[in-house]
């Protein structure tokens, strides 16, 4: 084994070989450590590096990695986070989740930066690391149990400070959209990581960790994390919106903005916004907000239900979660949403794409290409049990739920109307029009994963005004926006740092935290190049694995159907006017392939 | 008169959704700002704007759902009927 000679790092990953059942230490790569950070940097430059493009997402031959960074697990800012790398069953692209918590730090405590799972396990099984006693178990006994269920039931017989991360019964069941869930209630959510675990008969990963993460220079690691602290507290969105209202406080501004996606795209203002809003949720279900390790903003929604109709307890629901399973299916039941919300996390599910699908479903329904004998039950917009309903069928694949489990491309692909899901490279829409927001719809068309909002965050400088305002409607300048956003988010995702610190914090202080941490010198300059060294690897492997430039688009009703109602009645997309100009930003040949010269630059050829 | 709507931290802390304003010759959104403070005795515009009268970054202060952005910021002038929603910054994801 070579040596590894840098701090921030463990410098070592576990390979767990499912097929034969083995566990085996490496070396991690350094130059790869140096060149990709961690997260979805390193994960991905593993992946692509052992995984052929053209690989069933669900045979032995995929893998899945799961991938800490250098930051994961110190104190800073927000260092809590993972991500979950893997080729996904939904969108055929490269997936890559990402999650905080505590497991992830956990993982780091005993002394590992990544997990690569291949092959495939006879039987149910999960896996248990106690520093460095690992061991894969058997978990019949668990395979059917929620996550809540699960975690409780490793806790009893592992160890009770474990962290875990684990499949529920959607991952169990291979739907197109399951989840990681860890912590029993933060998930890794989009593009179907879950049922690649799934696939694997892996149930679980539970972690006890008892060492620490060594730091290069310690006392300008300090230095740098005040800096941070000092820069979160004082910024009113990460001091103050975030912790009392959570993600959720989006749903009036949206609204209001009239982007709000609402009956599948068919509307953008929800009549019943402000009964699904942060400030209600606020007044309402919210007990506390949470944080993960280390965090102190604390977007998290702990919440519970009391009512008669529904009860429960858990965290959320998020801004995207009362969009996805609330105005895009024109329900203004909280309640409701938040029961959904709870089935999501015990099933292991993404909140947005089950949310999205139904309310493609509700669509054909309303306009009669599917009948109520086929879904079992009466299904229209704004029907909130039904709702609930679908939801659990789709994670137990039952009845209509068989369809649902597809995601909403496949679903409306077999109604002959593919283009009633509101979908990029079958990864459907978060909580943002594009029609009415132009940066973000260009950041949609040509996000890695398909239509992620978390890819380049434009709804910052657009709605928001971070780092300054930009008019929503313009098209000036939204390329050079994009990229900057999507190569930062690759960095910044890949450091193991929650993407909410950029509000206040950018590539000066991550530069600061990096270079303190690993001992190796990063500035803002080669902060940026990685981000764009890791789009430029995903977007080839990409290409590799047949999803082409052409599928860098936009479905239909948003490129040629005008927004119906409210304030930016009448816009529609504008992806031609911005996407010339994007790939030229990127050095990429008109047709939108990545050149050689520029993947020269980039250490990529 | 002119409707004046509270969100999120501003809504937590005047534990109110709306009020109106019967509205005045020639005024514009700070003026109206600077009014609507000295009719409502919990301060409350620092949670808007600076100590220097600016806005936050990520403060959201919308005309007929128009964000004053893109209009003449704390300038735009505001009439009879108009109505201001006032977000104090917050963000999602």
């Amino acid at each position: 084994m070579s040596r590894f000679s840098l701090k921030g790092w463990n410098g070592k990953l576990l390979r767990v070989d499912l097929t034969a059942g083995t566990c085996t230490d490496e070396v991690l790569n350094e130059q790869w450590a140096k060149e990709y950070l961690g997260g979805r940097g390193l994960g991905t430059k593993y992946f692509t590096e052992e995984v052929a493009a053209d690989v069933d997402p669900f045979s032995a031959d995929n893998k899945l990695i799961l991938a800490a960074g250098p930051l994961t697990g110190t104190y800073g800012a927000a260092n809590g986070r993972y991500m979950v790398i893997t080729k996904s069953p939904l969108t055929g692209t490269i997936a890559s989740s990402n999650s905080g918590g505590y497991f992830p730090c956990e993982l780091r405590y005993a002394g590992y930066d990544m997990i690569i799972f291949e092959g495939k396990a006879e039987h149910p099984s999960y896996l248990q690391i106690h520093d460095d006693k690992v061991q894969l178990v058997g978990a019949v006994h668990l395979w059917g149990k929620s996550t809540k269920e699960t975690e409780d039931a490793i806790l009893a017989e592992f160890h009770g400070d474990a962290k875990v991360a684990c499949i529920g019964p959607a991952g169990e069941n291979l739907v197109s959209f399951a989840a990681i869930i860890n912590d029993k209630h933060r998930a890794a959510g989009r593009t179907g990581i879950g049922a690649v675990m799934g696939s694997k008969n892996l149930k679980a990963i539970a972690v006890r960790g008892t060492g620490g993460v060594k730091i290069a220079d310690p006392a300008a690691y300090r230095e740098a994390a005040l800096d941070s602290y000092g820069l979160l507290k004082e910024n009113p969105v990460s001091g103050q919106g975030l912790p009392a209202l959570g993600t959720p406080v989006l749903v009036n501004v949206i609204n209001q903005l009239g982007a709000l996606p609402t009956r599948n795209f068919q509307k953008d203002t929800f009549d019943e916004a402000e009964a699904i809003s942060g400030e209600t949720l606020a007044s309402t279900y919210l007990k506390r907000n949470k944080g993960c390790m280390g965090c102190i903003i604390g977007c998290g929604r702990v919440t519970g239900l009391a009512g008669a109709r529904f009860s429960g307890d858990g965290e959320g629901p998020e801004y995207e979660t009362l969009f996805a399973l609330g105005s895009a299916c024109g329900v203004g039941d909280l309640a409701a949403i938040t029961k959904a919300n709870y089935i999501c996390n015990e099933y292991g599910m993404d909140t947005i794409t089950v949310g999205a699908t139904i309310a493609c479903a509700m669509e054909l329904a309303e306009k009669g290409l599917i009948s109520e004998k086929e879904i079992g039950m009466p299904l229209s917009f704004g029907d909130a049990d039904a709702m609930v309903k679908l939801v659990e069928m789709a994670g137990k694949r039952e009845g209509f739920g068989e369809k649902l489990a597809m995601g909403s491309y496949r679903l409306a692909e077999n109604y002959g109307v593919p283009e009633l899901s509101m979908s990029v490279k079958k990864l459907e829409f978060p909580a943002y029009d594009g029609r009415g927001i132009q940066g973000i719809g260009l950041n949609y068309a040509t996000s890695n994963r398909g239509a992620c909002h978390v890819r380049g965050y434009m709804i910052s400088p657009e709605v928001l005004g971070l780092p300054e305002k930009l008019d929503p409607q313009a098209t000036e300048d939204k390329a050079v926006w994009t990229k900057i956003f999507q190569d930062f988010t690759a960095t910044v995702d890949s450091s193991g740092v929650c993407l909410f610190t950029t509000f206040a914090i950018g590539a000066p202080q991550f530069a600061n935290f990096l270079t303190a941490a690993t001992g190796t010198e990063f500035t803002e300059a080669t902060i940026m190049e990685i981000g764009e060294r890791i789009y430029n690897m995903e977007r080839v492997f990409n290409l590799k694995a047949g999803v082409e430039a052409s599928q860098d688009t936009l479905p239909k009703r948003l490129l040629e159907e005008p927004i119906s109602d409210g304030p930016l009645k009448g816009e529609v997309a504008k992806l031609g006017e911005m996407l010339p100009e994007y790939y030229q930003e990127r050095g990429w040949s008109a047709e939108g392939i990545p050149t050689n010269e520029r993947l020269q630059t980039l250490g990529l050829a | 008169m002119v409707k004046i709507q509270f969100y999120s931290l501003l809504r937590m802390l005047l534990k109110q959704e709306k009020l109106e304003l019967p509205p005045c010759e020639n005024e514009n959104i700070e003026r109206l700002l600077q009014r609507l403070q000295q009719q409502i005795t919990i301060p409350f515009i620092h949670k808007l704007l600076n100590e220097k009268g600016e806005m936050f970054p990520g403060t959201i202060i919308m005309i007929n759902r128009r964000n004053i952005h893109h209009l003449e910021k704390l300038e735009t002038r505001v009439h009879d009927g108009d109505v201001i929603a006032l977000f104090p910054p917050g963000a999602g994801g």
